[in-house]
C-alpha cells in the first residue's frame, strides 16, 4: 500500500457515538445507554479496503448502519467528500444514498421475495435514476455479467437461487447505481468456504474494475486478512487498534488484538502456537469498564488501566492502539 | 414486576372514564324516551314534563354526564326507573350469579381446550388429531343458541339428567357453562395445538430427548410451560367474548344474571338500569384483562428484557 | 488414542433418508467410522453434505416422518443403536452417548433454571434424589468453570452469555459422564474468544473424563487444533478418512484439496482464492458416478460411470477416489500408450 498522504480520503468519522436507550422497570432509575458505539475516529481512503473486526457487540455493524444513517447516530461528524452527511437533510441523503451502498450478511432478507432480479435491478436504477429508461436493459445483463449470473436470472425470484448466488444478486444491486463506497456487513460469513471463496475474488476483481471503496465488516479475521487494505479493531464500542493489515498481523500491538489473532484457529495441525486464552465474557456495553474497557480481561492489567482511559495513539506510521503499554509489545 | 402492575392500574382510569362516557351518550342515541315510558300510555303532556324535570332529563347533556359521574364514583349508580330501587342493590344480586356462570364456563374453556389441544398435538395429523379439530371447527362456528338448545333437549328433555332451566343446584350450572365455554374451549384447543406444534420443533425439545427424557415428560415439563405463554392471551381475551355470551345463555336458560339484567332494562327502556351494568360489566373485562397480563409478564419474563 | 482397543463406537454403512413429497432425499448415504475411547474425531464438510444428519442418526433423533433411518449400524457396547427398543435407547441417550448443539441460545429450555435442566439428567438415569442431583449440578457448572454455581444454577437461561450457555450445555452433556460426546457445531455461534475457551473446556474435560469426541464442524481450524483423525463429507458419503496431520499435509481428494484451497490463510497473502466450480448435487437426484465428478478437475468417463468406494491406501489414509485405485494407474498408462 501506498503511504496515506498520497491517498484521497473519501470518508471521515469524527467523534461518532451511537447510545441506544435501554427500557428500564423503574421510573425512579435514571435512564439507561447501550453505548453501542462511544467516540469513534477513522479515516477510508479511495480506492482501499478498509476492514472492522471485532466481537459480537464491539459495535462494528452499528458503526456501518450509523455512516448509512440507518440508524440516526446520537452525536458525530461523517464527511463524505467534505460534506456532514449527518447534516444533510432528507432529500440530500437520498441523493448520496446512490454513491453509499450496502451488502448484507443474509442475502435472502434483505432481497424482496415476490420481486423478480430483473425488478429487484430496475428498482435500484429508477429510485437514484441513474440509467435511462431504454438503457436499463442492457445495463441488467451488463451487471449481470460481472458479478456471473447467467441472463435468464433476470426472469426468477431470489428463493430460486443458492445463497452464494443470492449474495451476488445483492452485489449487483449494488452496484446498479454506480457507488462510490460499498458497505459489506459480514456479506461472506453466511457462506460455505468454498462459495465464500467465489465471492471474496468477485468482490476484489469489481473493485479493481470500478475503483470502489470497501469497508468491510466481519468477524472473520482469516478473511479479513485476505481482503483488507487496513485492518480496525474494535472493543466495546471503541477503537482499539487501527493499522495497515500487515502491520496488524505481524505486530499486532494491544493485547485484545493479540488475544483475538491468537483465538483463531488455524487449519494446520503442525502449527503449535502460544494460545493466549481471555478469561470471561465482554462486559456489558450498558455500564462499561472504566478506564480501559479491555482492563477486567487483558492479562497484562494494572491499577492504571482501570482508572485511566487509553487514548488512541499514533505508535507507528499509520498505526494506532489505544494500550498505555502498547510500546511493551513492539 | 411491581412497578410495571402500578403503570398498568394506572393505565385503566382512563379506560374506565373512557367506558362511563361511551355508555353514557350510546343510551342517548337509543330511540325511546324514558319520561314517557315511566309515565305510562296516555299521560299529559304536563305530566311527563314534570317527570323529565324531575328526573333532570332536561339539563344539557355534559351536564347531565358529570353529574352521573361523579356519582358513579361516589358509588351511586342511580334507581331504577321501573321499580325506583338502587341500580346498585340489583346489580349486586345478579353479579354473583353471573360471575359464578363465567367461573365455570372459563374453567370448561381451559381445561377442555388445553386438553384437547394437547391431544391434537402429540400425533398431529392422525386420526385423533382431525377428530378432535373437527369437534373444535364445529364449536367455534356453531352458534350458542342453538347448541344450548340442543344440549337442552338432549340432556333435560330427552335423558332427563339435568334441569333445563333455573339456578338453584351445581346441575343448573353444567348446561349454561357448556353452552357458554364451549366457543372458547373450541379456540383454545386449536390455539393449543398451534403452539405445542411450534414448541415442539424448537432445538430444546431436541436437546431434551438428547438427553433422554421420557417423552411424556417432555410433553408436559418441557413443552406445556413454554406451549401456554400465547394460550394465555387467548383465554384473557375469551373473557370479553364471554360477558356478550351470558346475555343469550342467561336468556336461553331462564338465569337471573347480569346479562339478562340488562336485556330485560334495555327492553324497558331502564336507562340507569342499562348504565349500571354495562358499566359493571365494562370493569370486570378491564380488571380481568389486567389480571391477564400481569400473568403473561410472569409466565414469560423473558420480555422484560427485550 | 489407542489403535489396538476396540473401539467404543462403530458406525457400517449408515444410511438416513428423507421421504419427502419431492422424493427421497439421501441426505445420509453409507458411511463408516469407527470412534475409540479417549480419540476426537471430526466430521467436516459443507453445509448439506449430511454432517449434522449423521450425529442425529447415532442418537436416533431424526424427525419421523420424514427422515428414517433406512440402513447400517451403529454399534456401541454390543448393541445395534438402530434396533434397540425406544426405552433401551432413553437410557444411552445423555448418559452413555450425550451431544451438545450449535445454538446455545435456543437449545436450552428457556423456561427452567438451568440447574434443573442438568439435574434432569442425573435424576433420570443416576437414580439421584432431588436434593443430590441439584448438588451435582452446582459441581458441574464448577467444572465447566462458571463461576458462583449456585446462584447461576437458579437462573434461568436469558440471564446467562452466550459462551456461559454453551458452557452449561456441556456441563449437561457430561453430568452422567458419558463414554461418548458428539458436539455438533459448539462454537459455530459464538466468538473466537470464547470459541477458544470453549474448546479448551471441551479438550480439557476430555482428557479427565477419557471420552471418545465426535466433533461435527465445517471450520477446518476447529478440525486442525482440536481432532486425531478427521472424516471428509461430500453429498451424504465419506469421501475422505485419515489422520489429522496427514488429510492437512496432504489431501487426497480432490474435494478435499479444493476446501483447503479455498481457505483464505491467515498466515499468507494471496491475490486470488481457489475456487470449487460447479455446486453439490441435489440429494434427491444422486448421480451414478462419483459425486463430485462434475465439479473435479481430474474427471474421467469412469468417474461418471461408477461410484468408487473408500478405499485405505498403504498409509492408513482412506479415499473415495478412482484416482488412487489400480483401474486410475492401468487407464493412465493405457493412455500414455496411445500418446
Amino acid at each position: 500500500m501506498q503511504g496515506a498522504a498520497d491517498k484521497n480520503v473519501l470518508l471521515e468519522v469524527e467523534h461518532l457515538k451511537q447510545y441506544f436507550p435501554v427500557k428500564t422497570d423503574s421510573l425512579f432509575k435514571p435512564k439507561a445507554y447501550v453505548q453501542a458505539v462511544d467516540d469513534i475516529f477513522f479515516k477510508l481512503y479511495e480506492g482501499e479496503t478498509l476492514s472492522i473486526v471485532g466481537e459480537s457487540g464491539c459495535g462494528k455493524s452499528t458503526t456501518g448502519r450509523a455512516i448509512l444513517r440507518l440508524d440516526e447516530p446520537t452525536a458525530g461528524r461523517v464527511y463524505y467528500s467534505g460534506t456532514n452527511i449527518l447534516g444533510l437533510n432528507k432529500k440530500e441523503m437520498r441523493k448520496l444514498r446512490g454513491d453509499l451502498q450496502v451488502i448484507f450478511q443474509d442475502p435472502f432478507a434483505s432481497l424482496n421475495p415476490r420481486q423478480t432480479v430483473k425488478q429487484i435491478l430496475n428498482e435500484a436504477m429508477a429510485i437514484q435514476d441513474v440509467v435511462e429508461k431504454s438503457k436499463r436493459m442492457d445495463r441488467m445483463f451488463e451487471l449481470l455479467g460481472y458479478v456471473g449470473l447467467p441472463p435468464e436470472a433476470l426472469d426468477r425470484y431470489p428463493h430460486e437461487f443458492s445463497g452464494g448466488q443470492r449474495q451476488r444478486i445483492g452485489i449487483a444491486r449494488a452496484l446498479a447505481v454506480n457507488p462510490k463506497l460499498i458497505i459489506c456487513d459480514e456479506a461472506v460469513s453466511a457462506l460455505d468456504v468454498s462459495v465464500q471463496a467465489q465471492v471474496l475474488n468477485l468482490l476484489k476483481k469489481l473493485q479493481k474494475q470500478f475503483g470502489l471503496t470497501f469497508l468491510f465488516i466481519s468477524h472473520d479475521l482469516s478473511v479479513v486478512r485476505h481482503i483488507s487494505d487496513r485492518v480496525m479493531v474494535m472493543y466495546l464500542g471503541k477503537v482499539v487498534e487501527i493499522a495497515d493489515k500487515k502491520d496488524l498481523f505481524d505486530t499486532p500491538l494491544h493485547p485484545y488484538t493479540r488475544a483475538l489473532l491468537s483465538s483463531i484457529p488455524v487449519p494446520n495441525p503442525e502449527l503449535k502456537r502460544e494460545r493466549i486464552i481471555l478469561k470471561g465474557d465482554v462486559p456489558s456495553p450498558i455500564n462499561p469498564p472504566n478506564g480501559c474497557r479491555f482492563h477486567t480481561r487483558c492479562p497484562f492489567v494494572t491499577e492504571k488501566c482501570k482508572t485511566e482511559e487509553p487514548a488512541l495513539r499514533e505508535l507507528d506510521t499509520n498505526h494506532m492502539v489505544s494500550c498505555h503499554y502498547a510500546e511493551n509489545f513492539k | 414486576m411491581l412497578m410495571f402492575i402500578v403503570r398498568r392500574l394506572l393505565q385503566t382510569i382512563p379506560v374506565i372514564i373512557g367506558v362511563t362516557f361511551v355508555v353514557f351518550f350510546i343510551m342517548q342515541l337509543v330511540p325511546g324516551d324514558p319520561a314517557v315510558l315511566l309515565a305510562g300510555e296516555g299521560a299529559s303532556k304536563e305530566t311527563i314534563e314534570a317527570i323529565r324535570d324531575q328526573l333532570g332529563l332536561n339539563r344539557p347533556l355534559l351536564v347531565q354526564y358529570f353529574d352521573y359521574l361523579t356519582s358513579v364514583f361516589r358509588g351511586d349508580f342511580g334507581v331504577s326507573l321501573k321499580n325506583s330501587q338502587p341500580v346498585l342493590d340489583e346489580i349486586l344480586v345478579r353479579l354473583p350469579i353471573t360471575v359464578e356462570l363465567s367461573f365455570f364456563s372459563i374453567l370448561i374453556t381451559i381445561v377442555l381446550g388445553m386438553a384437547a389441544g394437547i391431544i391434537s398435538a402429540i400425533k398431529p395429523y392422525s386420526l385423533k388429531d382431525t377428530t378432535v379439530m373437527i369437534v373444535a371447527l364445529l364449536g367455534i362456528s356453531l352458534p350458542s343458541f342453538w347448541f344450548g338448545l340442543m344440549l337442552m333437549y338432549f340432556f333435560s328433555v330427552k335423558l332427563q339428567i339435568l334441569p333445563v332451566a333455573g339456578w338453584d343446584s351445581i346441575l343448573h350450572v353444567i348446561l349454561p357453562a357448556l353452552t357458554l365455554g364451549a366457543g372458547g374451549a373450541a379456540i383454545v384447543a386449536r390455539m393449543t395445538r398451534s403452539s405445542m406444534l411450534e414448541v415442539i420443533r424448537q432445538d430444546y425439545i431436541r436437546t431434551a430427548r438428547a438427553k433422554g427424557v421420557r417423552e411424556s415428560v417432555i410433553i408436559y415439563k418441557h413443552g406445556l410451560r413454554n406451549a401456554l405463554i400465547p394460550v394465555i392471551t387467548v383465554v384473557g381475551l375469551q373473557f370479553g367474548a364471554l360477558l356478550g355470551g351470558t346475555v343469550l345463555v342467561e336468556s336461553i336458560f331462564a338465569i337471573n344474571g347480569l346479562g339478562r339484567m340488562i336485556v330485560d332494562s334495555i327492553r324497558m327502556r331502564d336507562l340507569p338500569m342499562v348504565q349500571g351494568g354495562v358499566l359493571v360489566a365494562s370493569l370486570v373485562f378491564v380488571v380481568v384483562n389486567l389480571i391477564v397480563d400481569v400473568l403473561y409478564r410472569f409466565f414469560n419474563k423473558r420480555i422484560e428484557l427485550n | 488414542m489407542t489403535e489396538s482397543n476396540k473401539p467404543i463406537l462403530e458406525v457400517k454403512g449408515l444410511k438416513t433418508h428423507f421421504f419427502t413429497k419431492r422424493g427421497v432425499s439421501k441426505a445420509v448415504d453409507g458411511i463408516d467410522f469407527s470412534l475409540h475411547k479417549g480419540e476426537t474425531l471430526g466430521i467436516v464438510g459443507e453445509s448439506g453434505c449430511g454432517k449434522s444428519i449423521t450425529s442425529l442418526s447415532i442418537l436416533r433423533l431424526i424427525p419421523s416422518p420424514p427422515g428414517k433411518i433406512a440402513g447400517g449400524q451403529v454399534l456401541f457396547k454390543g448393541k445395534d443403536l438402530v434396533t434397540i427398543s425406544e426405552d433401551e435407547m432413553r437410557r444411552v441417550r445423555g448418559n452413555e452417548i450425550s451431544m451438545i448443539f450449535q445454538e446455545p441460545m435456543t437449545s436450552l429450555n428457556p423456561v427452567l433454571p438451568v440447574g434443573e435442566q442438568i439435574a434432569e439428567a442425573l435424576r433420570m438415569h443416576q437414580n439421584m434424589g432431588r436434593k443430590a442431583a441439584w448438588e451435582r449440578a452446582v459441581e458441574m457448572l464448577k467444572l465447566v468453570g462458571i463461576p458462583s454455581p449456585e446462584k447461576r444454577a437458579k437462573q434461568e437461561p436469558f440471564q446467562l452469555s452466550g459462551g456461559m450457555r454453551q458452557r452449561v450445555m456441556i456441563a449437561m452433556a457430561l453430568a452422567c459422564t458419558p463414554e461418548v460426546l458428539i458436539a455438533d457445531e459448539p462454537t459455530t455461534a459464538l466468538d473466537v474468544t470464547i470459541q477458544a475457551q470453549i474448546l479448551e473446556l471441551i479438550k480439557d474435560l476430555q482428557n479427565r473424563l477419557g471420552m471418545g469426541v465426535i466433533m461435527i464442524t465445517h471450520d477446518l481450524g476447529v478440525v486442525a487444533e482440536t481432532c486425531d483423525t478427521v472424516a471428509v463429507m461430500y453429498a451424504g458419503n465419506i469421501i475422505e478418512h485419515a489422520p489429522t496431520e496427514k488429510i492437512f499435509a496432504n489431501p487426497r481428494h480432490p474435494y478435499t484439496q479444493g476446501l483447503l484451497d479455498s481457505l483464505p490463510k491467515i498466515h499468507e497473502d494471496q491475490e486470488e482464492l481457489q475456487t470449487i466450480e460447479g455446486s453439490v448435487p441435489s440429494p434427491y437426484n444422486m448421480p451414478a458416478g462419483c459425486r463430485f465428478a462434475s465439479r473435479c478437475p481430474h474427471q474421467q468417463p469412469i468417474c461418471h460411470e461408477q461410484q468408487p468406494e473408500l478405499i485405505e491406501q498403504n498409509d492408513g489414509v482412506k479415499v473415495r477416489c478412482w484416482m488412487y485405485t489400480d483401474l486410475w494407474t492401468v487407464k493412465m498408462v493405457k493412455e500414455e500408450a496411445v500418446k
